[in-house]
């Protein structure tokens, strides 16, 4: 039987996770397809929640899917839909679906969807969310009050080492590891020395880092540019590559920084990200020697 | 100050279409200060109404008035001193969403309708331009903030830091928009205090979550 996901965090072995993207509407074969595809190579599949606030199909019921095809999936948890009710809600929901790893996220702000009138929730922020898990995992819920059966998870946050400016960003990514995390998954990085004061902290925390890999796409270079992708923000130096060119340079890069990431001990392993472009990953996995 | 914008002409004009006698009510607090709802333009209202009426061929009356403040009763106890207001079909107030339901409270029997969308508490950044500060959430974390306000000034409303989106300094959702949270590290390093922003923020009570919401001062209490 495949080790947890909690199992590989504690390997000491360079981790891989790959992102899906749960379908809008119920056809599920892509994203069943990306997973059979990576399921014996990558530790576990983060599913993303909306993500960029286009409405698609709930994560927890992608993880549920994946687990059934024998994969190991992490919930991604958004607090821009729900309040405080609706998340603890959801995540009792998930555990008993077998879910056992989760993401907390604040989410990404619904100006960038596809339904851009949605009222935002954010009840509670990434730092409370997680907060709120611990509670759940010690048998009760936020409010004080005791849990009939309590739930067991792996539990994730992000943090973007490519913000400008970095030390607000710090200190939040702090307040996640003072609340308890097992492991932290950063945005897309690109700028390879940023990672450093992040890594070292999560270490001296022992806690995992994931760095967020990205498969850039040379027909979306004005979409960086302009800021479309909330939390990516890519090097000029690297939209001039791409620019132009095939996809095997979107490959290329990424797996070169996957393999210069591996070899200056930046990360615990990292995290794809191929949106729409999934069929890529193995291509990317293959070049960075993973 | 409450700052409102004055809706859609057809929209207004919507409201009031096959009234023979409309009264329109300016204020002239807050919405007055923000050119969106004081005598000048219950003016304009008032002349944009008549001409449009004349135009279509109808012979609507459509008078004005403006009181201090719509938000209190006795100034719109005034009004009623001052106009027959039992002779109009309806009344457009130009009043913030408060001051229009207490004055369709008051005149009950009257349609009352609203020419403004109340849309924020802010402040005056420079001629015609103001922008949003508070959203009265009823538990104000400023003390710990720098005076920033997180809860209005974060797109997002976080209250333990920003989110990943941060670039330059701007936030995520607008990029001429200052990020909060890059904000209120800068004012508070500069005062060597950033000790105040350390702590864990908890999930909290907003007041926005119990509305309609009720203030009475201490010394009231016992009248109340």
């Amino acid at each position: 039987m495949k080790r947890s996901f909690k199992e590989a965090l504690v390997s000491g072995e360079f981790l891989l996770t790959v992102e899906v993207t749960p379908p809008k509407g119920t056809d599920t074969s892509a994203i069943i397809s990306t997973m059979q595809n990576l399921k014996d190579v990558a530790d576990a599949f983060g599913v993303a929640d909306n993500p960029r606030s286009v409405m698609c199909m709930s994560p927890w019921a992608v993880c549920r899917l994946i687990l059934d095809g024998g994969g190991e999936p992490i919930l991604h948890v958004s607090c821009r839909d729900r309040n405080r009710i609706a998340l603890q809600s959801d995540l009792l929901g998930a555990a008993s679906l077998g879910i056992k790893n989760i993401l907390c996220v604040s989410g990404d702000h619904v100006s960038f969807g596809d339904h851009i009138d949605a009222l935002p929730v954010h009840d509670l922020d990434s730092v409370q969310l997680l907060g709120a898990v611990h509670e759940l995992t010690h048998g009760r819920d936020m409010a004080g009050h005791a849990l009939s059966g309590r739930p067991e998870f792996c539990m994730g946050a992000v943090a973007n080492p490519e913000s400008d400016p970095l030390p607000p960003q710090f200190l939040k990514f702090q307040k996640k590891l003072r609340v308890g995390v097992d492991f932290i998954q950063t945005h897309p990085v690109f700028n390879l020395d940023n990672l450093a004061p992040f890594v070292n902290e999560a270490r001296e925390k022992g806690v995992k880092l994931l760095a967020g890999v990205r498969f850039l796409v040379p027909d979306e270079v004005s979409k960086y540019r302009e800021g479309r992708y909330p939390g990516l923000f890519v090097p000029d130096a690297l939209l001039a590559e791409i620019e132009g060119a095939g996809s095997e340079k979107g490959v290329e890069i990424a797996a070169r920084l996957i393999r210069a990431m591996r070899e200056k001990g930046l990360c615990d392993g990292v995290h794809i990200s191929a949106p729409g472009h999934e069929e890529k990953i193995p291509d990317i996995i293959k070049a960075a020697g993973i | 100050m409450i700052v409102a914008s004055r809706k859609p002409f057809t929209e207004i004009k919507g409201f009031v279409d096959g009234c023979k006698k409309v009264l329109i009510v300016g204020c002239g607090t807050c919405v007055a200060v923000c050119l969106a709802g004081g005598e000048k333009e219950a003016a304009i209202l008032a002349s944009q109404l008549y001409m449009a009426s004349r135009l279509s061929g109808h012979a609507t009356q459509f008078d004005k008035a403006t009181v201090e403040r719509q938000c209190d009763r006795e100034f719109l106890v005034d009004l009623g001193r001052n106009v027959d207001v039992a002779g109009y079909d309806a009344i457009i107030s130009m009043a913030c969403g408060a001051g229009v339901q207490l004055l369709a409270e008051v005149y009950d029997s009257k349609v009352v309708v609203p020419a403004l969308n109340t849309v924020f508490i802010g402040v005056a950044e420079g001629l015609g331009v103001w922008t949003e500060r508070c959203r009265s959430c009823g538990n104000c974390v400023l003390g710990e903030t720098a005076g920033i306000c997180p809860v209005t000034m974060c797109a997002k409303g976080l209250l333990n830091g920003p989110c990943g989106g941060t670039r330059h300094g701007k936030c995520e959702v607008n990029p001429d928009v200052d990020c909060a949270w890059a904000k209120i590290y800068e004012r508070l390093a500069a005062r060597g205090r950033l000790e105040d922003i350390t702590r864990i923020i908890p999930g909290r009570k907003d007041a926005r979550g119990m509305h309609p919401a009720t203030a009475v001062h201490p010394a009231y209490r016992r009248i109340q």
